[in-house]
C-alpha cells in the first residue's frame, strides 16, 4: 500500500477497528515511511486528546420526556399541520428589524439582466439546499413590499453563511480556477459568478445535501 | 407487543399501530440525542433536534418503503436536521436576531450543572464544532458511534473512500487546533 492510501486506514489502527492482514500492512508500513509515522504521531496525539471529550449524559429524566413532547407536538400539529400559517405573528417584528437592519448593510446590485440570472441560480440554490426559515421568512414578508428583494436578501444571506463553509468554499475555488482568488472573500466570488458556474455550484451543493 | 425489529416496528405503523412510532424513539432517543449533542455542543439545541426528527420520522414513516435501514434512515434524518440547525444558527447570528428570538424552553431536564468541563474536553469540543460540515459529520458517526463506513456511506451518500479522507482530515485538523490552543497558552 501506498503512503496516500494507509494514511487514510491510520486513524482504524490507532482505535483499533482493523482487521488482522491491514493492521500488519500498516504496521510493516509505518517502520519504513517517514512522512506516514508522522501522519501516525499526529493522529495518535490527537486521540489522545480526544479520551477527554468523554460522554456525559443528561440525566435518564431526560428521555423520559421525549416521546411525550412529540406527541403533544404531533397533537398540536394534527390540524394545521402543512398549514401556510408557518410563522407566527411573533417573529414578523423581529423580522422587520432584521430585514431595516440588512437595509443598511447591504449594497444594491445593479439591475442588468444578466446580474439577474445569476442571482436566481444562487437564489434558488438557498431556496432548495440551505432551506432556511429565517431568511425565507424575510423574504417572503418584504419581497412583495419592493423594500428588499428575495434576491438581494437571500443572496447576501447565502454569501455571508458560505463564509464559514470550508467546504463550499473548497468546492468553489475548485469550479473557478485561478490561484489569484484563493484570498478572495466568497461575497465577492459568488457576484462573479457567471450563470454556468453557478449551474455547478447548485450542484455542488447537490452533492452536499444529504437527503 | 413482543420484541420487534425496527422494519417489523414500521410495517405495523404502516398498518395503524401507532404504538409502534414510540416503541420506535424510545429505541432511538439516546441516540439521536447523542448524534445532534455532538453537532450542537448544546442540551437545548440538541433537544429541539431530538424533537424535530422524530416529527420528520412520525410524517415520513408510512412512506418509508425499506430500500435503507430504518436506523441508516433515521440517522440521515439525524445529520440533516443537526447540519440544518447549524446552518440556520449562522444565519441568525449573521441577521443578529438573537436577541429578538427569546424562546422560552419547553418543560426539559437541564442538565447544564453536569456539563462542567475541563479545559481540554472544552478544546476538543471547540475543534469539533470548527469541523467542515461533512468532516464533522464523518467524524461523529465514525469515531463515537462506531459505525462502519458502509453504514455512513448510506447515510451520507459518500463514498467509502472519501469518508476515510474525511475523517482522516477531521482528526487531523482537531489534532492541529489543540497544538495551537496549547502553544498559544
Amino acid at each position: 500500500m501506498h503512503t496516500e492510501h494507509i494514511k487514510y486506514f491510520l486513524m482504524d489502527y490507532i482505535t483499533g477497528h482493523l482487521d488482522e492482514y491491514d493492521r500488519d500492512q500498516v504496521r510493516l508500513h509505518l517502520r519504513q515511511c517517514s512522512e506516514c509515522q508522522n501522519h501516525y504521531n499526529e493522529l495518535k496525539a490527537a486521540y489522545d486528546a480526544l479520551q477527554h471529550s468523554q460522554k456525559v449524559s443528561p440525566s435518564s429524566a431526560y428521555y423520559s420526556t421525549i416521546l411525550p413532547r412529540v406527541q403533544k407536538r404531533l397533537m398540536g400539529h394534527r390540524d394545521s399541520l402543512w398549514s401556510d400559517r408557518k410563522f407566527t405573528p411573533r417573529f414578523i417584528f423581529p423580522l422587520a428589524v432584521s430585514a431595516l437592519f440588512l437595509i443598511l448593510l447591504i449594497r444594491i446590485p445593479s439591475d442588468s439582466s444578466s446580474e439577474h440570472e445569476q442571482t436566481d441560480a444562487l437564489f434558488q440554490a438557498v431556496k432548495d439546499y440551505s432551506a432556511d426559515e429565517v431568511v425565507q421568512a424575510v423574504s417572503n414578508e418584504y419581497a412583495s413590499s419592493n423594500v428588499l428583494s428575495n434576491q438581494e436578501v437571500v443572496s447576501e444571506g447565502i454569501a455571508e453563511h458560505l463564509q464559514g463553509d470550508h467546504f463550499i468554499r473548497e468546492a468553489l475555488l475548485k469550479q473557478i480556477e485561478g490561484d489569484e482568488i484563493v484570498d478572495m472573500d466568497i461575497d465577492g466570488v459568488l457576484s462573479g459568478l457567471n450563470r454556468e458556474q453557478a449551474e455547478q455550484l447548485l450542484s455542488e451543493l447537490s452533492e452536499r445535501e444529504m437527503l | 407487543m413482543g420484541v420487534s425489529n425496527d422494519l417489523e416496528l414500521v410495517e405495523s405503523f404502516q398498518k395503524g399501530n401507532e404504538a409502534s412510532f414510540n416503541e420506535l424513539v424510545r429505541r432511538y432517543q439516546e441516540k439521536v440525542y447523542w448524534i445532534a449533542h455532538r453537532f450542537v455542543n448544546d442540551h437545548d439545541q440538541a433537544d429541539d433536534i431530538v424533537q424535530e426528527v422524530f416529527l420528520k420520522v412520525y410524517r415520513a414513516l408510512n412512506d418509508f418503503r425499506g430500500e435503507s435501514g430504518v436506523y441508516t434512515w433515521l440517522y440521515r434524518i439525524t445529520v440533516n436536521v443537526s447540519l440544518n440547525t447549524i446552518r440556520k444558527q449562522r444565519i441568525k447570528d449573521f441577521l443578529r436576531i438573537d436577541e429578538f428570538f427569546d424562546y422560552p424552553s419547553e418543560e426539559s431536564e437541564q442538565p447544564d450543572k453536569q456539563y462542567e468541563q475541563s479545559e481540554q474536553k472544552q478544546l476538543i469540543e471547540e475543534a469539533i464544532q470548527r469541523l467542515p460540515e461533512k468532516q464533522k459529520a464523518v467524524f461523529i458517526l465514525r469515531y463515537y458511534e462506531e459505525l462502519p463506513y458502509e453504514d455512513i456511506s448510506k447515510i451520507l451518500k459518500t463514498s467509502v473512500g472519501g469518508l476515510k479522507a474525511n475523517y482522516f482530515h477531521a482528526v487531523k485538523k482537531i489534532g492541529e487546533f489543540v497544538n495551537r490552543a496549547h502553544r498559544a497558552h
